[in-house]
């Protein structure tokens, strides 16, 4: 998608959280990105490092990125299943749109030096 | 620019801090404005995506000249550049307002909204966001809508939905157009709804052309059925 505009959001949503004491002491970002998010990590990580280099307050803060499969919840069975080759099917032959992972964008946990 | 990946393991004491800090909540955050408002004002929403060139400005033609005397009908038209398709809507009788991006590939909520007070909204039946022709990054952007809607032309292939997933998976329905030139086409009706439910099984699909009329009524109809649910709610 936007690479480059989405790592201004995470700094931007960072800012919005934390006061500029903390962000001092930013060590890493970790991000979940879900399969349907239409954002590629390693394009990402590239957009992240060219963004730290026109913010040299960021220069020692690594991004770390958990890519996440896409999975639906069957609705007849109960069951959790994993999604490949974008058919939305339950393992036990029902198919389902109910989509419970994979559309992660997400900042999950921010490390900062004690 | 270095472009090595830079999850290095973190030295020295590290205290962690779990948050959740959602990327799109801004949109997400002016969608469920949008859609409150349009809840009170019982206006229903539709969101019309599709790739450039599908037929998305012919058919809304169409339909506004068979719905402007039976409901109060307004559109809202995103482009990266240009009037044109707020002119060709306006030609056929109905009030549209043209956003322009300048340069963004998709409607944020954010743009909506601001279009919406460009409109008079008083009496509106139907409001309908004709999106900027991308399959891929409008998918990721709620702008409120009650239904999204994603057209698909019988010239672009039939194995489109799998290739563009997102798009198909949080559509309510897929209509295919251009339909008059389906003998002329290596496309079927079938191929391409087989495609798309194996994304989204609850799919609704119609098949139109705005050069034959062929389903164009139906097309109508539906609309003014989800107009009358919404004001069902209303009352």
């Amino acid at each position: 998608m936007h690479e480059v505009s989405l790592v201004r959001g995470v700094f931007r949503s960072l800012e919005e959280e934390f006061n500029s004491d903390q962000l001092a002491k930013m060590q890493t970002i970790r991000m979940k990105i879900g399969l349907l998010s239409n954002v590629e990590p390693v394009l990402m990580q590239n957009a992240f490092n060219a963004v730290k280099e026109d913010n040299p307050q960021y220069a020692n803060v690594n991004l770390d990125i958990e890519s996440i499969p896409i999975e639906v919840h069957c609705d007849i069975c109960g069951k959790d299943s994993v999604v490949s080759n974008y058919r939305f099917v339950c393992d036990c032959g029902i198919p389902t749109n109910n989509v419970v992972k994979g559309e992660e964008l997400l900042i999950h946990q921010v490390e900062f030096l004690d | 620019m270095s472009v090595e990946k830079s999850n290095k393991a973190a030295r020295g004491t590290v205290k962690c801090e779990n948050t959740t800090l959602h990327l799109l909540k801004a949109n997400d955050f002016v969608a469920e404005a949008i859609r409150k408002e349009m809840a009170d004002r019982g206006i229903l929403l539709i969101n019309m995506t599709s790739s450039p060139g599908s037929g998305k400005t012919t058919l809304l033609q169409e339909t506004g000249k068979r719905l402007k005397d039976k409901i109060n009908m307004k559109i809202l038209v995103g482009d990266l550049e240009t009037e044109r398709d707020a002119d060709r809507l306006r030609d056929v009788g109905v009030d549209a307002l043209q956003i322009v991006t300048g340069g963004i590939c998709h409607l944020e909520a954010q743009m909506v909204h601001q279009g919406m007070e460009g409109l008079d909204l008083d009496g509106v039946d139907l409001l309908i966001i004709e999106n900027v022709g991308n399959l891929v990054c409008p998918s990721s952007f709620d702008l409120g809508e009650d239904y999204r809607v994603t057209l698909v032309a019988t010239t672009e292939g039939d194995d489109k939905p799998k290739k563009y997933p997102r798009m198909f998976l949080t559509s309510d329905m897929m209509v295919v157009s251009k339909s008059d030139l389906l003998p002329y086409l290596p496309f079927t009706i079938d191929a391409v709804t087989e495609d798309a439910r194996d994304i989204n099984p609850s799919l609704d699909v119609m098949t139109v052309s705005s050069q034959s009329g062929e389903g164009i009524d139906a097309w109508c109809d539906w609309l003014l059925q989800k107009v009358e649910e919404k004001k069902g709610v209303l009352a």
